[in-house]
């Protein structure tokens, strides 16, 4: 196999069901062995992407192919895939060991192989002894790895995986996320998930693919997507972002004519008490800070200024800041907006100053 | 909870008035048949329950029942399956025809039949050619007897299919699963105890069908006389005992279909609960 060529690639895929575009134009392509994540708003086309892999819905147009070959025509259960459904759908009248076992049942394996196999699988997923219960007296998390080892069973080639975080609650769920990051890469197989969290995205996933409204707006790994956005939609949408209209009354930013748009992030903002910082104090622009909450492991700092209210980090190791106090803001970039263009720009103070030092 | 916890007046004045409800119009009349019917010994009611017209009409009664309940399981679940796990054009037309049978009064259904097949339809030369008698016969009887219990086993099972969704079936089929697997391992387990639940509804209705049955019989006494209907003609004879006993048989089947009713949904619940 050529290593250009993806293992799964979507070639020019169009999907509707009756007026509504559920895919456009689509063109994806994921190595093998990778973890990828399709990442979008809802109702941005994402699971239509994943079920057409499947072979559960079928494209109107364009090609979908696997290891180089044309599958449009391959029924689902033959194109080597597993599928683990955002609400499991595990067998509710079948117990964890006949809801593993079903997949090779099927497959008429021989009852020995059958019941090797799903022992493997129950410790692979650190299951043992749950065998004989039935999905209904399973906690959320064990059900999910049931529904992964099910999916597992019969030795696809392909993982594809449906919101396999969305319900469950949220301290189980960064559990399962690397949990699950560990099973995949310790199989090596190629995966594509499902997701509208980005966070979930980021820290899971090799590839980032983001779709908004039926189409793809930009794949590539998360520190491409963060630090290249190639869309403004991307821009907007990856990280904690603020729009703001007016950047260019912010100094040492210019503005790039009507209808342009800044885009800021958090980590883009420093936050210093009157007199802290001697880099900057020249170029920091004053703001008032409106809010202060605390995210556990940093501060979040709600800050006005020009109009617009921004959130920055801060440490907890920094002077204390109050509500209210008058703090010093330097913007160190942001990303600008304009039509269907997205560019960075860097506050020009650093620039000058990097000169004169 | 505050309302349940309450044990004011309003309580008992509804649990009196229910009581009072259901002795009048249930209980009564029912006690009433028995009593009538085994009131002048019984030796008389033995011989009415025997005779061998009753015993004819018990028999085709039952019957038409199985006829009715096979034909309406197999439709009941082809349509609540393609009604529920498949999208496509009129599927809310189709969910309301199912329900016409039961707005639609049964001596209608009777006369739908008797103009279809009957007489003065295109389709009785054909039907008479070959000797094919549908009309004041047999079929007739369980063409009406299927008609008026149509939809009782296809509405019992569409809300649990709904609410099973397709994700487990998608999920068997992606494993390489047929038809038929499909079916048996995933879909039946969950629908068996609404199908039966279903069955035993089709079952009482089936038995206790009069109107339609009446119009497409032709009342030949044992022939095409169905329990209902020879209950009538005792009834009309002025035979109140022989009528009271025929009714006692329906009463005792319908009873057994109660606790075979009480039973089912015990049963189904307890299985629910288990595999929510």
């Amino acid at each position: 196999m050529n290593e250009k060529n993806g293992y799964v690639e979507l070639r020019n895929i169009n999907k509707s069901y009756g007026d509504f575009q559920a895919s456009r134009d689509i063109n994806i392509s994921i190595s093998r062995g990778k973890l990828a994540a399709l990442l979008g708003p809802s109702g941005s086309g994402k699971t239509t992407i994943l079920r057409m892999i499947a072979g559960l819905e079928h494209p109107d147009s364009g090609q979908i192919l696997i290891d180089g070959k044309v599958v449009n025509d391959v029924p689902g259960s033959e194109r080597g895939i597993g599928f683990v459904f955002q609400s499991y759908a595990l067998f509710r009248y079948m117990t964890v060991f006949e809801n593993i076992a079903f997949g090779l049942r099927v497959k008429k394996v021989p009852e020995e192989r059958i019941r090797d196999k799903v022992d493997e699988l129950l410790r692979l997923i650190g299951c043992e002894g749950l065998e004989k219960r039935y999905p209904s007296q399973l906690s959320g998390g064990q059900r999910q790895r049931v529904a992964f080892a099910r999916a597992l069973a019969p030795d696809p080639q392909i993982l594809l995986l449906d919101e396999p975080f969305a319900a469950i609650d949220a301290k189980v769920r960064l559990e399962l996320r690397t949990w699950l990051r560990e099973m995949i890469s310790r199989i090596g197989i190629t995966s594509i998930f499902v997701t509208h969290d980005q966070d979930e995205a980021i820290e899971v996933a090799d590839e980032i693919i983001v779709t908004n409204r039926g189409r793809v707006e930009q794949a590539g790994t998360p520190t491409e997507l963060y630090a290249r956005p190639a869309t403004p939609f991307v821009a907007r949408f990856i990280g904690n972002s603020v729009p703001v209209a007016n950047y260019g009354s912010f100094r040492f930013f210019e503005d790039a004519g009507e209808d342009s748009l800044g885009i800021v992030r958090p980590e883009f903002i420093s936050i210093f008490k009157k007199g802290e910082s001697v880099q900057f104090a020249k170029s920091a622009e004053e703001g008032t800070v409106e809010d202060i909450i605390f995210r556990g492991s940093s501060l979040e700092i709600r800050v006005r200024i020009h109009g617009n209210v921004l959130s920055a980090l801060r440490s907890f190791n920094d002077p204390e800041i109050r509500v209210g106090e008058k703090v010093d803001v330097f913007l160190h970039r942001m990303f600008i907006i304009r039509g269907d263009e997205v560019y960075p720009a860097l506050n020009q103070s650093l620039r000058t100053e990097s000169v004169f030092l | 909870m505050k309302l349940r916890n309450n044990s004011g007046p309003a309580k008992w004045i509804l649990i009196l008035l229910v009581s009072i409800f259901l002795a009048v119009f249930l209980i009564l009349p029912l006690v009433y048949i028995l009593m009538t019917a085994l009131g002048r010994g019984l030796g008389v009611y033995r011989a009415a329950v025997t005779d061998p017209y009753a015993v004819k009409a018990l028999l085709l009664t039952l019957r038409a029942t199985l006829w009715a309940v096979a034909v309406n399981t197999l439709f009941g679940i082809a349509a609540a399956w393609c009604l529920t796990k498949y999208a496509f054009r009129g599927k809310k037309i189709i969910s309301t025809l199912i329900d016409l049978p039961v707005t639609v009064s049964p001596i209608i259904a009777g006369l739908i039949y008797v103009l279809t097949f009957g007489r003065q339809s295109f389709l009785y030369p054909i039907l008479d050619s070959r000797g094919i008698q549908i009309i004041f016969a047999v079929p007739g009887i369980i063409l009406a007897t299927i008609f008026v219990t149509f939809p009782f086993i296809s509405r019992e099972l569409i809300p649990v299919l709904t609410a099973q969704g397709t994700d487990e079936e998608e999920a068997a089929a992606l494993m390489g699963a047929g038809t038929w697997t499909i079916f048996r391992r995933v879909t039946f387990p969950h629908i068996k105890w609404a199908l039966l639940y279903g069955i035993v509804l089709c079952t009482a209705r089936a038995m206790g069908e009069f109107g339609a049955v009446s119009v497409l019989s032709g009342h030949l006494r044992g022939k095409t006389n169905t329990l209902p209907l020879y209950i009538e003609l005792l009834y009309q004879g002025y035979d109140f005992t022989g009528a009271f006993a025929a009714s006692s048989l329906l009463v005792i089947m319908a009873v057994i279909v109660l606790i075979l009713r009480i039973f089912l949904e015990h049963r189904g619940k307890k299985e629910l609960d288990l595999h929510k």
